[in-house]
């Protein structure tokens, strides 16, 4: 993956965009579920409170009726004394919520020979028997179902109780006071009651069930509870115990609230159980209330393991994701590296290298485009390279061919004539390119004449070498004992003229030095004046003639100059190329440098003095390229038969 | 190198400045051939600026020279430094072309 840098940011970042978009979405959804949840449970709460309530009313209710009824038919008189039992027996019989039924008279008023009368009904295993529930041990008139009802002259319901006859079920008692009318006053004339089994009751509550660990209670008035799962807390426990007892106030004001007949939701964190909901509603019929303890932990259970499930599935998705985006990618990316393949094998001099085939997806497409426009370009460069390097090297060894030709055209052997003791000589030629414009040549006339020239022809290289080689060819030929330096030049201007359209000219210096008089003729053709050389004396720079190079004008007369040569004296010769040498900051070299080098080394041998000043050119251009031909040659006469030998 | 050509009637006032050598005579001579082929004109060359020629700087002086009085015209060159007048009187060209110490006194001659 690292190699593929590119490749492996777009992964991580489509990843992480999907990664927060999917967490984004993900709380969002959390958010709202949970609300959702905790709406839902509430009014769960609440529902199935009331509905447990409503429940237990369907019971009471019809049960309540029942001392209506027979405290109706009482007063009324409808039921004869004698079938009082057989009534109640089959009272019991008839509602299978009533457990026992009793009518207790107040003492004289059922008739005036009994003190106390309470025909009773119950059932006993499957049987229903009946008795009178007056003993002297059971004064019944001092029972809280009796008393109660009989004071406040309202209908009671008991706290629940374990009936010890009944079987140990938990019960209760509903007493209501009757009258019966007597010297049209109604006189209150006893109590019916009905016992009725708690256990239906207990049966609706606890089968409330919420989740794994919510549930129902119920208590009494007093705080007693009545059902709770923990069977336990049955009777033995008030919800105040209770809440002393675990040690949370919380309950304590929940119990106050529910003994207070409120309908209440309370969020309340237990210690046992965590954040619960507890709502609690009144039982309309008896001062009873019910509650309902909903637990969070579990109320959110659900949405929890949705979340797992959606984790799951995220983590599913997201590596699902990862590996299709990688697939994606590197099937998009992957010409890019044949295309990097190709552009290596291209670089190795592979022009032909197969570009790798794209589809008419338009970034690669520009890319292959632009590839094989590369390619052919690169082809067609290098074939022109090619074709340029083999010419240029053909020029190269051409010109190197022409260089020794023309070389071969001066004289290069020093000394050059060792049986003319009168003439010492010594002449250089550097050309600035393989070939010259420069020239020089020497050759003696006769026995006892000398003829020497040196020239320099307008431009440099190849058209300046050509030139070079008519001139110094026609100079040879033109050379003989019947013409004088002036005929010579005026003979190759004549020549050099005739067709010369590209105006190219020569500066020429040509002189004849008759050896044994030491008399010198020259003629100077716009050439650099040489200088005289002795030891004895100041050099001395050849008078300037002003006459015009060869080849420019035809019909033009050059004029002969003659001086005496002393013996030792000396004659250099130079092109522009020495005065004109340049350094790197474009100064020339120039006359006075020259003539002082001059100076410094007149008392040398002509190739020690070319030598020298050509060192001090050297120093001067201090590395800075050559740009013009040098030449030089530098003469010496030794007087006749050289007598006088340096 | 500087070239610039100014015409005014059949007079044409061409000013070059620098340096002429063997690296940029084509330059030069590219820049004034157009004149070669002008009829009776008057070309006035100013040289005060220029600093170097070469021998193929010469010759294209020397093309000029020639052209221009094949055509019927004239050069007049005028106002070079001493060290180009010196190369000029080595060379000869002195005696060749017609040069002025300055731009009144080439008018005027």
């Amino acid at each position: 993956m690292n190699r593929n840098r590119l490749s492996f940011k777009i992964i991580v970042r489509v990843l992480l965009f999907c990664f927060i978009l999917g967490g984004s979405i993900f709380t969002i959804y959390y958010l709202f579920a949970r609300k959702t949840i905790e709406r839902e449970s509430r009014e769960n709460a609440i529902h199935l409170a009331e509905s447990t309530v409503y429940k237990i009313e369907e019971i009471i209710n019809p049960a309540e009726m029942i001392p209506g009824n027979l405290a109706w038919i009482i007063e009324n008189n409808t039921l004869s004394r004698d079938s009082i039992y057989a009534f109640l027996r089959q009272l019991v019989r008839n509602n299978k919520s009533v457990f026992a039924a009793a009518i207790a008279f107040e003492p004289y008023l059922f008739s005036q020979e009994r003190y106390a009368f309470a025909p009773y009904a119950y059932r006993s295993g499957d049987e229903i028997l009946n008795r009178d529930l007056w003993s002297p041990a059971y004064n019944y008139f001092i029972m809280d179902w009796y008393q109660i009802p009989a004071l406040l002259r309202k209908p009671y319901w008991s706290e629940p109780y374990f009936d010890e006859g009944g079987g140990g079920v938990l019960m209760t008692t509903y007493s209501v006071p009757f009258y019966t009318n007597t010297n049209n006053s109604r006189v209150f004339t006893g109590i019916i009651t009905i016992d009725i089994s708690l256990e239906w009751l207990t049966e609706i509550v606890n089968s409330v069930k919420i989740f794994e660990t919510g549930y129902a209670f119920l208590i009494s008035g007093n705080g007693v509870y009545v059902t709770h799962p923990n069977a336990s807390h049955i009777m033995n426990q008030t919800i105040f115990t209770y809440a002393k007892e675990v040690n949370e106030p919380v309950i304590r004001e929940i119990g106050r609230d529910m003994i207070g007949g409120e309908s209440k939701l309370s969020n309340v964190n237990l210690k046992e159980m965590g954040n619960v909901w507890i709502y609690h509603t009144k039982i309309p019929s008896s001062k009873w209330s019910l509650g309902v303890v909903y637990p969070h932990r579990e109320m959110y259970a659900g949405l929890r393991s949705l979340n797992i499930m959606i984790f799951l599935l995220s983590v599913m998705a997201l590596t699902l994701l990862t590996i299709v985006t990688i697939r994606i990618i590197n099937r998009q990316i992957r010409p890019l590296s044949r295309f990097a393949k190709a552009a290596r094998n291209i670089a190795g001099g592979n022009f032909d290298t197969e570009l790798p085939v794209v589809e008419e997806n338009h970034e690669m497409k520009e890319l292959h485009d632009s590839f094989r426009y590369m390619q052919e370009e690169l082809a067609n460069y290098i074939a022109d390279l090619k074709e340029t390097t083999s010419a240029k090297e053909k020029i190269e060894s051409e010109l190197r061919i022409a260089r020794g030709i023309q070389i071969d055209m001066i004289p290069h052997i020093f000394p050059p004539f060792p049986n003319l003791p009168e003439i010492g000589l010594y002449a250089s030629l550097e050309s600035a390119t393989e070939v010259g414009g420069d020239l020089y040549d020497f050759f003696p006339i006769g026995d006892d004449h000398f003829c020497f020239a040196i020239g320099d022809v307008s431009g440099k290289g190849v058209p300046a070498s050509l030139f070079m080689a008519v001139t110094i060819t026609l100079i040879r030929s033109m050379s003989d004992k019947n013409r004088s330096c002036s005929e010579i030049v005026q003979s190759v201007n004549k020549t050099l003229t005739i067709n010369n359209e590209s105006n190219m000219f020569v500066t020429l210096f040509v002189g004849i030095l008759n050896l044994q008089t030491g008399e010198l003729q020259y003629c100077n053709a716009g050439h650099n004046p040489p200088v005289l050389l002795n030891c004895d004396r100041e050099p001395l720079m050849f008078r300037n003639t002003k006459a015009i190079p060869v080849g420019i004008f035809g019909e033009i007369d050059y004029c002969n100059e003659t001086m005496i040569l002393d013996p030792s004296d000396q004659i250099f010769l130079y092109t522009d190329g020495i005065t004109e040498a340049e350094d790197a900051d474009k100064n020339l070299f120039g006359e006075a440098a020259l003539m002082k080098a001059l100076t410094e080394n007149r008392d040398k041998s002509p190739k020690e003095l070319t030598d020298r000043v050509k060192q001090s050119v050297k120093e001067f251009v201090n590395g800075h390229m050559q740009s013009d031909d040098i030449t030089m040659m530098c003469i010496t006469y030794r007087g006749k038969n050289g007598n006088k030998i340096k | 190198m500087n070239i610039s050509i100014e015409k005014t009637d059949e007079e044409f006032l061409v000013v070059i400045s620098g340096r002429v050598d063997t690296t940029n005579y084509n330059e030069f001579e590219n820049s004034i051939v157009h004149l070669y082929n002008e009829k009776d004109a008057t070309i006035y060359l100013d040289c005060s600026g220029l600093d170097y020629i070469s021998s193929s700087g010469l010759r294209i002086f020397l093309t000029l020279q020639k052209k221009v009085k094949i055509q019927g015209g004239v050069l007049k060159i005028f106002a070079m430094q001493p060290q180009i007048k010196e190369i000029f009187d080595i060379s000869g060209f002195s005696s060749i072309f017609a040069i002025f110490p300055d731009y009144s006194a080439a008018k005027e001659a």
